[in-house]
């Protein structure tokens, strides 16, 4: 059973994934539409990290101060700064682990 | 007869690829342990569990399906909650669409395999990826190594089983990979407000089942994005 349903699942997934590159090309969508597909990977990105952060630290993750939020603004200020994905992931883990040593 | 010797300084896009890719790859090693021990948990076999890992290549939505077939949900209902947690693939895949066009055949229909929200992040904040070889390269590299890491991470993981702890500072590196593709691109007006709208709702519908609330965020980001568009013409 395990085994059909992750080759089903992997189909699906698939499906999605060619959908508008080769099954429907996006560009015979309407041009307003694929303009505003220029905003959708910061929607993406914002809508995932909302619902990380919602799952550390329920629907008042923002009003709440908590280990992970104070490691979240960390993070950002060392990504908004240095733009090096790396140091931004050490920072993170390193200010969760001792924000929750010190709570 | 002499060859140009063009190749050996011009930047090589694979080497672009790899320091691109393994940051983000070592940081989803943990998401893939835990997904690799609640497999083992319900009794999946070390081959499709790994075999299903790069088949499928998705970990929110792998995730899902193994805890819905350990609680024994029928696998319509189990291909629809992983059919909503992907949907956004289908909007990254129109947003790609251009840097598939003028490729071979077989990259287009298989190279897509390969995105997920952190390729497509990647993708899109290089400019460089016009010339259709050059992108290809780029892809299938980073593809393969965050699919290397996957797998090996996820065969570990059902290794070792309920050794692996479900919670532990480790398990934030995927939440810090998304701040670190986020926090660059909030350099201007436009940008954070698709950004806070997009959040607000995910949180505000983050109690719905299957991802749900998170793909309200991402289309209530693309709408406040549009409606900027109209605003500014």
């Amino acid at each position: 059973m395990s085994a059909v349903v992750l080759l089903a699942s992997s189909v699906v997934t698939w499906l999605l994934r060619v959908g508008f590159i080769v099954i429907f090309p996006a560009r015979r969508l309407p041009t307003g539409f694929r303009r505003v597909l220029d905003h959708a990977a910061v929607a993406a990105l914002a809508a995932l990290l909302a619902t990380a952060l919602t799952r550390e630290g329920g629907p008042g993750w923002l009003l709440t101060p908590s280990p992970v939020l104070v490691a979240a603004v960390a993070a950002g200020l060392v990504a908004w700064h240095t733009r090096r994905m790396g140091l931004t992931v050490v920072v993170a883990v390193s200010v969760l682990w001792v924000a929750q040593l010190l709570t | 007869m002499t060859s140009a010797p063009v190749a050996v300084s011009a930047p090589r896009i694979e080497l672009a690829a790899a320091r691109d890719i393994v940051p983000v790859a070592a940081s989803v090693v943990p998401f893939a342990l835990v997904i690799g021990s609640a497999m083992r948990e319900i009794g999946v076999s070390g081959g499709v569990g790994v075999l299903g890992g790069g088949a499928l290549y998705a970990g929110s939505a792998h995730l899902a399906a193994v805890a819905l077939l350990g609680a024994g949900a029928e696998l319509v209902m189990i291909l629809a909650a992983v059919a909503v947690i992907n949907a956004r693939l289908l909007v990254y895949g129109a947003a790609l669409e251009p840097l598939f066009r003028g490729q071979p055949r077989w990259f287009r229909w298989l190279g897509p395999h390969f995105l997920v929200d952190q390729t497509y992040a990647l993708a899109t904040a290089r400019d460089d990826l016009d010339e259709p070889g050059r992108f290809r390269r780029y892809w299938l590299v980073a593809g393969l190594v965050l699919g290397a890491f996957w797998v090996t991470a996820m065969a570990v993981g059902m290794a070792l089983g309920a050794a692996i702890p479900a919670s532990s500072p480790l398990n934030f590196t995927a939440t810090a990979v998304i701040i670190a593709l986020l926090a660059p691109r909030l350099r201007a007006r436009p940008q954070v407000l698709v950004a806070a709208v997009a959040a607000a709702v995910a949180t505000t519908f983050s109690s719905l089942p299957n991802g749900l609330g998170l793909g309200a965020g991402l289309a209530a980001g693309i709408v406040a994005g549009g409606l900027i568009e109209v605003r500014r013409r």
